[in-house]
């Protein structure tokens, strides 16, 4: 990919404040803006690369969650494990969709790192305040080296375009449980969640969490291509092709984790983390079991991405 | 069987320590070795020296002297040794290249934890052996919780005070190692693994356990093997959730890993204050109770054992419910507020079977018949 099209590629800051806000998107390193059409000449003047975009525009996109995690004292739930608000599994069922996040405070450099890691066309309406740490975000995003790979995938799921498959989806991405959204069921996969089945009745996607946890039983943990230890509220998206893999890392905790650890079924050489407010990090303990490769990433933001170079 | 014995059948049903209907499957994963005599149960399987004293303990002020605790230890670790002095009974645990963890108890701040004076008293006969300073850790798992205790002022310059993670909010990662572990999917949590200490697995040689007397709402009473267990490892909070516990054997099974079972050579049971309600924690003095004693041994499933005495007489004396108690009337699922203010309130049911299944993996005697408590007044 050209480095333009790259940059093209990273979710766009919608902003409507006028030019004299200029200074400090400049101070944010912010230069690709979306903007209301009619300030898009005035931006394009002063140095800024605006991409026109209505009111109406954003009406049609699709809203996202604030990513991010919350209590849910109303829900139960199967674990202690947090309450994840995510947006991969949207991404996942709809990758040519158009999307926009409403973000409160504190929320923005996830957001655009959960958009570039599924590749979304997202726009992200901000608070002012997280102009620096968007910013930031966006500039790391920018320089991480390009390596778009396919999905890997433990099993598939067959979308039926419900709702409440959609939940299903949802969590079983938040599980991490590597999926790959199919319109029939594929013959590549030995588990195809289809609900109606009479494996998938409709009636369990009415508990979500526990549908989710039940494909995770019968696929059976030491069968997953990704586990990760040391935090719930880290969403990996495992990308893979010949001998090349990359493995995108989303924090959704709200604070920085010392030290996770990371299991990928398969045999790999050592790897490199870049990781946002980091940069690049060596892995830790990496070390060879008897089903797979283990490593530490030793620092974890928002955000990282770990490369693993081709088995020699 | 008429109808009245049989009520009487039904009523005491929930009394008997019954076994949890499934065990979940636990996965230890260590690559170090056992010891030739494990630390646990150590040199003298089913025995326990409690030493009381009165003097112990001023009850108005909750303070402990000094003089008395020290006497206290002196007599109780000659009686578990045999040996004639104090520093002769600590030279049969240590030698001066140790490097030696007090694992101490910090959760019942501000009554009920491992006390100063237990703990200065452990401290200064192992430097008397010639350990240095240096090769003395006191840990905890969390570094707010030692900070609130705050032992520092009353420790020898060079002692390190040192936690696995700043606090108990599962960020931190690096203080455990990731090669030592049991894995056990519980509840269907997506993290599977508790990691034992880096600090226990590279570089202590000996550990020195020191508990408090408490009620637990999971496990019924916490004390030695819960202590250096659960105080050893990540993620242990999972075993609990929604009024069921999976600590029946995940609490003897963490403690079975090495090196921890063959490196935790000395059991020093603080039971100079005690809390009989509430636990682990003692935010008020309400639940507090004064044993007046400490326990010694290197088995910590007998002191364990008679830890569950201690604590259900306790709750008896006051017309609270039995730690074994497992009836669902008593049962308010996640209702700390209700606990803490009524002692007929679970909000899990109570695993005290954790004490025998310890035994049964091998880290010491819970028969009472066959524990041998040597008793000692000060």
């Amino acid at each position: 990919m050209s480095p333009l099209l790259w940059l093209a590629a990273l979710p766009c800051l919608y902003w409507t404040q006028g030019i004299e806000s200029a200074p400090s998107l400049k101070a944010a390193g912010i230069e690709r803006l979306c903007v209301p059409p009619e300030r898009a000449e005035a931006w394009r003047g002063a140095g800024f690369s605006p991409v026109p975009i209505s009111e109406g525009d954003l009406a049609v996109r699709d809203a996202l969650l604030a990513p991010g995690i919350k209590a849910r004292a109303d829900r139960a739930s199967a674990t202690r494990s947090p309450w994840v608000d995510a947006n991969g599994w949207r991404f996942l069922r709809n990758p040519a969709g158009q999307y926009v996040y409403d973000l409160p405070t504190g929320r923005a450099a996830l957001a655009a790192a959960e958009a570039y890691v599924y590749g979304a066309d997202a726009v992200l309406k901000i608070d002012p305040a997280d102009l620096e740490s968007l910013g930031r975000m966006l500039r790391f995003l920018s320089q991480l080296p390009a390596n778009e790979l396919p999905d890997a995938a433990d099993l598939a799921v067959v979308d039926d375009g419900s709702a409440p498959l959609g939940e299903v989806l949802n969590l079983l991405v938040r599980r991490n449980l590597l999926v790959k959204v199919v319109k029939a069921p594929s013959a590549e996969f030995g588990i195809n969640v289809k609900l109606g089945t009479k494996e998938y009745p409709l009636k369990e996607a009415g508990e979500p969490s526990a549908l989710a946890l039940k494909v995770r039983r019968q696929l059976g943990d030491e069968q997953r291509a990704l586990r990760i230890f040391g935090s719930e509220a880290v969403i990996g998206r495992l990308t893979h092709h010949g001998s090349r893999t990359r493995l995108h890392l989303l924090n959704y905790g709200g604070r920085d984790l010392d030290g996770l650890r990371v299991h990928l079924r398969g045999t790999f050489p050592e790897g490199v983390a870049y990781v946002e407010g980091a940069g690049r990090v060596g892995l830790q303990e990496r070390t060879a079991v008897e089903d797979g490769t283990e490593f530490t990433v030793p620092r974890l933001g928002a955000y990282g991405v770990v490369d693993l170079p081709p088995v020699k | 069987m008429d109808r009245r014995s049989f009520v009487r059948l039904l009523a005491a049903a929930p009394l008997a320590p019954a076994l949890p209907e499934a065990l979940p499957k636990l996965r230890i994963v260590t690559s170090y070795k056992p010891a030739a005599v494990p630390g646990m149960p150590g040199p003298y399987p089913g025995r326990v020296v409690a030493v009381q004293s009165e003097k112990s303990v001023d009850t108005a002020s909750n303070a402990a002297n000094d003089d008395v605790v020290r006497e206290m230890m002196a007599r109780g670790l000659c009686a578990l040794t045999g040996a004639k002095t104090a520093p002769e009974a600590w030279r049969r645990f240590f030698v001066p290249a140790d490097v030696v963890g007090i694992k101490v108890n910090c959760g019942g701040h501000p009554y009920v934890v491992s006390s100063y004076e237990i703990v200065t008293e452990t401290v200064r006969q192992l430097m008397a052996l010639g350990i240095p300073p240096a090769q003395i850790f006191l840990y905890e798992r969390f570094q707010n919780q030692l900070d609130e205790v705050n032992y520092a002022p009353h420790l020898p310059e060079g002692v390190t005070i040192v936690a696995a993670e700043t606090a108990n909010r599962r960020a931190d990662n690096r203080g455990y190692d990731p090669a030592t572990y049991v894995e056990a999917d519980l509840f269907g949590e997506e993290d599977t693994r508790s990691n034992m200490m880096r600090l226990v697995t590279q570089k202590l040689t000996k550990i020195v356990n020191i508990p408090n007397v408490k009620d637990h709402g999971a496990t019924g009473a916490t004390g030695c093997l819960k202590n250096i267990a659960y105080g050893s490892f990540s993620n242990v909070a999972r075993t609990h959730y929604r009024g069921k516990s999976h600590t029946y054997s995940f609490v003897g099974t963490l403690a079975s890993v090495e090196p921890l079972r063959s490196r935790t050579v000395l059991q020093i049971m603080d039971g100079l204050r005690g809390v009989w309600h509430g636990g682990p924690f003692a935010r008020t003095r309400k639940y507090v109770f004064y044993p007046k004693q400490i326990m010694f041994a290197t088995d910590p499933v007998a002191i364990d054992r008679l830890l569950l005495d201690i604590i259900d007489d306790e709750r008896k004396a006051h017309g609270a419910i039995s730690i074994y108690d497992r009836s669902p009337q008593y049962l308010k699922v996640d209702d700390g507020a209700a606990r803490d203010t009524d002692p007929n309130v679970n909000i899990i049911i109570r695993e005290p079977g954790h004490v025998e299944y310890a035994a049964k993996l091998g880290l010491g005697e819970a028969d009472k018949a066959r524990i041998k408590v040597q008793t000692i007044d000060v």
